[in-house]
């Protein structure tokens, strides 16, 4: 009855750590199990053996960006000129320095916190659009065939190409800038939110008819969840793409926020705050996707990997 | 097993009645069954035999109500079916279990659906799952079980919502032979237990005999019943039956039949040819001559 278990869980046992028992067995066999400093020793030489992989991977990270450092400063210092010029670029200490004057000025902080106001609000109404909308295209036919062609049309159109229609239609500079946002993430958020209600396996549609499910059960136990890998990827993309039409937005119309700052440096003649600009909006596209992809494993725990 | 034989359960009876399946193409209707007449009475363990393709799937979706017939009916209880609906569970070759639901998640979704309490669902889920031995795997995704695991799982689940039948569409074509045996005697024993009807669709004829209190079989297509084949074999029925001679002489009958089907089934030349052409002479010319 239990045989299968017990292969498997030996199997996983074997694949975790064959070898690595196999060298440290005889260790531990030989330590006494009085003293604690011995037996912390061959824990986190297993640890690093284990990780090996992983920690590698963060060494090489962390040499390939003292490089990237490097090269920059050694770049600016003798203020190349080959085919680019590097004469007026800001050298990392000089943005260093603009680093720490800007953390003790209040208005570099304002930016920030109105471009991520701006992204919540442009992201969360096209996630909250778009996923619904997504869902209901691909569960009825009808609704994909009316409304499908009409995104197709608008799909293509650049989220800043509609920067001068925004303006006309929003009363305030502020909606308009949300509207671009709203715009540039609502297009990847329902195309994989369609994706993946087209790869719902129609068996486990079936299975769960044949358990009693009618359509409002079979939408949110079956469809919704196996489109939800698809949902985030959407929602991945769309962050990305959001972040790009707000700086966009911001360095056309804006009168503040973090594309706004970067811009402004330029007209100012202030070179290390461009690149303090551009670092915080990698900075801050990087840390939204990070917290999109932490939502979902926590919302897909079958996900894991 | 005498208390079990004492109760005789009275729901559960399935008919089928000639019925005719087509689907419409450019070149009008092309039938995949034909004039078929099946039933199984409550409790009985049937099982549908045939080659790849001869409609025997089709039939079992139509009975689980995915697929409406063109001619004739199917009832169970005298209850004419339209739809799919608990009261008929399935099992299917693929498992198909929910991933993103832990093995008690699928095997409560039965019951959720039913508007069943918590400690209701919790309490029948424990059960059904220690009845398959998989209490301890209550908690995992179906990703991290084993194909057999996994059709344990598929099993319960459907036994779950208590239905009056239970379809099984080649539930164990994907497992391994050893896994598959294993699996047979799971579900004769759960079959046992629990007294509901079965019907079971299957290419494979050991494992149609070895369950089965009555086998039908398919011809190719278009499909209809070419045989029905009473199974005595007494149960509770041991792996060793499948040597004696009476099992080999089921087999051998049951066998012959599926084979001339089977060829018909893999269309004009191989049929013409009936298989003895296929020694055909080359002269004692080698391939590369021929070629």
């Amino acid at each position: 009855m239990n045989v299968e278990g017990a292969a498997l869980r030996r199997e996983q046992d074997a694949s975790a750590e064959s070898d690595l028992a196999v060298q440290l067995s005889p260790m531990h066999a030989v330590e006494p199990s009085t003293s604690s400093p011995p037996q912390l020793l061959p824990y986190v030489k297993r640890w690093l053996l284990l990780n090996r992989g992983g920690l590698r991977a963060v060494f090489a990270g962390a040499i390939s960006l003292m490089l990237f450092l490097l090269a920059w400063h050694l770049l600016t210092k003798y203020r190349v000129v080959f085919f680019v010029r590097f004469t007026n670029v800001p050298s990392p200490a000089a943005v260093y320095e603009s680093l720490s004057r800007a953390m003790h000025d209040s208005r570099f902080f304002m930016h920030v916190m109105l471009s991520c106001r701006r992204i919540l609000f442009g992201f969360s109404l096209a996630a909250f659009t778009a996923v619904p909308l997504g869902l209901v295209m691909g569960r009825f036919k009808l609704a994909h065939e009316i409304l499908f062609p009409v995104t197709e049309v608008l799909r293509p159109i650049p989220a800043i190409a509609w920067v001068p229609m925004a303006i006309m239609l929003w009363p305030t500079n502020e909606q308009s800038i949300v509207f671009i946002t709203f715009l540039g993430s609502f297009f990847p958020i329902l195309v994989n939110t369609l994706h993946g209600m087209s790869l719902v396996d129609p068996v486990l549609v079936r299975a769960s008819q044949c358990l009693g499910a009618r359509e409002m059960s079979i939408f949110r136990e079956v469809y919704f969840p196996a489109s939800l890998p698809h949902i985030f990827t959407g929602l991945t993309v769309g962050m990305g793409v959001a972040w790009v039409s707000l700086i966009a937005a911001e360095m056309i119309s804006g009168q503040y926020g973090i594309g706004y700052f970067t811009w402004e440096a330029y007209s100012l003649v202030q070179y290390p705050d461009i690149a303090l600009g551009m670092i915080c909006i990698g900075v801050l596209g990087l840390g939204s996707s990070a917290l999109i992809r932490g939502l979902g494993r926590v919302v897909m725990p079958w996900n894991r990997t | 097993m005498s208390e079990i034989k004492a109760s005789a359960p009275s729901k559960g009876r399935v008919d089928v009645r000639n019925f005719a399946l087509s689907y419409p193409t450019l070149d009008g209707p092309v039938e995949a069954v034909c004039d078929t007449s099946i039933h199984v009475n409550p409790g009985e363990f049937v099982s549908i035999v045939g080659p790849s393709g001869c409609g025997k799937s089709t039939l079992l979706n139509a009975v689980a109500g995915f697929l409406k017939p063109t001619e004739g009916d199917v009832t169970v209880d005298d209850e004419v079916v339209d739809g799919p609906g608990a009261d008929r569970g399935m099992v299917f070759q693929q498992y198909s279990l929910f991933p993103w639901k832990t093995v008690k998640g699928n095997v409560e979704f039965g019951l959720k659906m039913k508007h069943v309490d918590k400690s209701s669902r919790d309490r029948a889920a424990r059960t059904l799952l220690g009845l398959a031995g998989l209490t301890a795997f209550e908690n995992k995704y179906p990703d991290s079980l084993s194909g057999g695991m996994k059709q344990r799982v598929g099993i319960v689940r459907a036994l779950a919502t208590g239905p009056k039948v239970l379809l099984l569409d080649e539930p164990f074509g994907a497992l391994d032979a050893q896994t598959r045996v294993i699996m047979q005697q799971i579900l004769t024993n759960m079959w046992q237990r629990l007294k509901i009807s079965v019907l079971f669709v299957t290419h494979d004829i050991d494992e149609a005999i070895f369950l089965s209190d009555r086998v039908y079989c398919m011809t190719a297509r278009p499909g209809t019943i070419k045989a029905e084949i009473s199974i005595p074999l007494e149960r509770p029925r041991q792996q060793s039956m499948m040597m004696s001679s009476e099992f080999l002489g089921l087999r051998r009958g049951l066998m012959s039949l599926i084979r001339e089907e089977s060829i018909k089934a893999m269309g004009g030349e191989l049929n013409d040819l009936a298989l003895d052409g296929l020694s055909i002479d080359l002269h004692g010319q080698s391939l590369a001559d021929v070629l």
